[in-house]
């Protein structure tokens, strides 16, 4: 991944963080303290799947991205990391 | 939905092949009263020794008809056990194609309008209730796709019920076990405009809201409000009951439109609101509002119970927590 890259996917994942806090209504976190690779579900952010519908929805109408594989669902949504590198990969030129 | 994790519901099927095989084949050969007479007998051995399906029921028949005694109680049950039964047979007859019914639909120009509308799909709520299956079928003149939100379990009773079999039909499963699998195979087929059936009155070891429901407090999932209110998409309640013989009614004149209006802008403090983790102020405002929505559809299975009582195929105590 070269600098260029790297610096987009910060930015993806500064959005995202922000995205989740107010998506979430996650007041009282502030969007620095989620970790990139801190989990989102069960342990860690404790996230569940009521907060996922709004993720996938969040994922359609800030960046125009549907998840279509379902069976990758679990590994795009596991941190904010990975989630922002799914957003790079798939986003639309 | 966030899971409770130490409720695993296991329910008991009921009937065997053998039983299937001979309703079938007194239908076949004698028509459809012939087999309903079978189930009195049938129905009887069901309320005697199968102890499990009449405590279910007596969970719903103790306050849609509160008062009664046990004896009484009990031929409540067993005359709701016989009402299910004919269903089970129109069910089999209707999707055969053995046999026509004269289906009524209402609110069935409304849902056209809502569609016409909108280029996203929509959550069709089901319930225990009537004989929704019967009603899937009618749903084939919107020309959309239904996808059924049902456990693995349950699939293949539900897919001989509605005779899908090839992966071309109109109606295909979603399994709620898939979790964020199942949570993005359902927006996705919302934002093609599909419809996605839920069943509202069974959480499935889920987490569920206590909302007032025949007197009491029950408590029923809110995934399809949560999903609607995230998608923008419409919650259409669908609701079936059997008028006479061979004749059915589809309502699907109850549609909600679910958003969260009042999810308050300010820190949540760090208290454990129903378990696991902190729930502050913001995430119990929007439960509360999904709880409202909960509540509205209670009071449509509240009607329909109170219109149709030995239609409401509950055979689960939903009043305990």
């Amino acid at each position: 991944m070269d600098e260029m890259q790297e610096k987009e996917l910060a930015a993806i994942r500064k959005k995202l963080k922000e995205l989740l806090v107010t998506s979430l209504s996650l007041e009282d976190i502030k969007p620095e303290e989620i970790k990139d690779d801190e989990i989102l579900f069960g342990e860690g952010l404790g996230l569940d799947s009521l907060d996922a519908v709004e993720i996938v929805v969040l994922l359609q109408r800030n960046f125009d991205l549907d998840v279509k594989n379902m069976n990758e669902g679990k590994k795009i949504f596991y941190s904010v990391d990975t989630l922002a590198r799914y957003i790079l990969e798939n986003k639309k030129k | 939905m966030p899971e409770n994790k130490g409720e695993k519901i296991v329910v008991k099927k009921r009937g065997n092949a053998l039983g299937f095989w001979f309703f079938r084949g007194v239908f076949r050969i004698f028509g459809l009263r012939a087999a309903y007479s079978f189930l009195y007998l049938v129905c009887l051995h069901y309320l005697l020794f199968d102890r499990q399906a009449t405590q279910g029921a007596l969970a719903y028949i103790k306050r849609r008809f509160p008062g009664k005694n046990f004896l009484s109680a009990r031929l409540q049950v067993y005359r709701l056990f016989i009402s299910q039964g004919q269903q089970l047979i129109d069910r089999y007859a209707a999707v055969s194609g053995h046999a026509a019914f004269d289906v009524q639909v209402v609110g069935m120009e409304q849902l056209d309008e809502l569609l016409r509308q909108r280029s996203g799909g929509f959550i069709l709520l089901t319930a225990h209730v009537g004989n929704w299956q019967i009603a899937l079928t009618t749903l084939k003149n919107l020309n959309r796709k239904v996808h059924l939100v049902m456990r693995p379990e349950d699939n293949p009773a539900v897919e001989r019920s509605l005779n899908i079999s090839r992966p071309d039909d109109f109606i295909r499963v979603i399994s709620p076990e898939a979790e964020l699998d199942g949570v993005i195979q359902i927006m996705n087929a919302l934002k093609a405009g599909d419809i996605v059936s839920i069943m509202g009155d069974r959480k499935y070891g889920f987490d569920g809201l206590a909302v007032d429901f025949l007197g009491d407090k029950a408590y029923l999932p809110y995934g399809a409000f949560t999903i609607a209110a995230a998608a923008d998409c419409p919650v259409v309640v669908l609701l079936t009951s059997r008028l006479a013989y061979k004749k059915y009614l589809v309502d699907v004149r109850n549609v909600f439109n679910p958003r969260y209006q009042n999810v308050p802008r300010h820190p949540r403090p760090d208290v454990s609101a129903d378990g696991n983790r902190p729930v502050g102020p913001a995430r119990v405002s929007k439960r509360e509002e999904l709880r409202g929505f909960v509540q509205a559809f209670a009071v449509v299975l509240d009607k329909y119970t109170q219109e149709y009582p030995y239609q409401c195929f509950l055979f689960s105590d939903i009043w305990k927590k």
